[in-house]
């Protein structure tokens, strides 16, 4: 017997959130993809760099997440339990490399959720955009998640 | 030859990425990863919670081998040259499992000052399984 998905939810905007962007933790999250890049690591390379400070890898924004927010407020939303959820898809698009002590703003829609049936039985597809503007309010990347529920 | 810099003209359809090669994947990478993606799902950490979920035990963070394929492109492109990656999680990567990172070189173009370079990307383990595949696109540097 399937579980219900709220689909309700397609089209919520969750309220903007800020990051500020700490050295150590880019470095904490190139060290944990074993990515010794001297460009996320080394603070003098970074300097002498084309950007003046070392940047983050390209998969960074993925820890960026709303620390005045309850973490399960997407699947309480969708009715579903985390066991339930797998990673289906991810996408990056970036206009420039996230740096080290700048403020973003992030803002995430649910802009889709589908349903299909896969080997292992009925799935929904949830999509969500997150894009990420500096203080200028240009973007500066934008995330596509899918996460896929087993229903 | 790690962490080049690959200039525009020096690409031609058909390239192939170096392979990066990752792993044997071990339970310490996973929770590491956790702390610092902020991503703290059980079924990544905690076997009988794996179980438990039918997933029949740990599996990686579909992120910790997109990380992977990010890091094949910039080691050969160099850092900050990613301007879009986007996969699909094709299979589960399981403790124990070595995950190659490959592409090859679809396209190239260029628009006013911008020199663009797309791959298709994908990862696969010991097996030869796919557990990630994609797209990227990579800005180069021109000589000129």
């Amino acid at each position: 017997m399937p579980i219900p998905i709220n689909t309700g939810v397609v089209g919520k905007e969750y309220p903007p959130w800020p990051v500020t962007v700490e050295r150590g933790r880019i470095k904490d999250f190139a060290r944990a993809l074993g990515d010794l890049n001297p460009f996320y690591l080394d603070d003098q390379v970074g300097a002498a760099s084309e950007w003046g400070d070392i940047i983050a890898p390209p998969t960074f924004a993925a820890s960026f997440r709303d620390e005045r927010a309850d973490s399960g407020a997407l699947l309480r939303d969708l009715g579903v339990d985390i066991s339930r959820v797998l990673h289906g898809e991810q996408e990056f698009e970036s206009h420039r490399p996230l740096r080290p002590g700048e403020t973003y703003l992030c803002r995430t829609k649910v802009l889709d959720i589908y349903e299909k049936t896969g080997r292992s039985g009925p799935m929904a597809f949830v999509v969500r955009e997150t894009a990420i503007t500096d203080r200028a309010g240009e973007v500066v990347a934008t995330m596509r998640h899918v996460t896929v529920v087993r229903l | 030859m790690k962490y080049g810099r690959v200039y525009f003209e020096d690409v031609k359809v058909g390239d192939e990425l170096p392979p990066l090669v990752k792993g044997p994947i071990q339970q310490i990478q996973l929770t590491r990863y956790a702390g610092a993606s902020g991503d703290f799902n059980p079924i990544h950490q905690d076997d009988e919670f794996a179980k438990a979920a039918g997933m029949g035990g740990v599996f990686a963070h579909g992120m910790l081998s997109m990380g992977f394929v990010a890091q094949a492109l910039t080691d050969w492109a160099g850092a900050g040259t990613v301007r879009k990656l986007g996969v699909r999680f094709a299979a589960l990567v399981r403790l124990g499992d070595v995950v190659t990172c490959r592409g090859r070189v679809l396209a190239r173009s260029s628009r006013a000052d911008t020199h663009l370079v797309d791959l298709e990307v994908w990862a696969e383990n010991q097996r030869g399984e796919k557990v990630v595949a994609g797209k990227a696109t990579l800005a180069l540097p021109s000589r000129v």
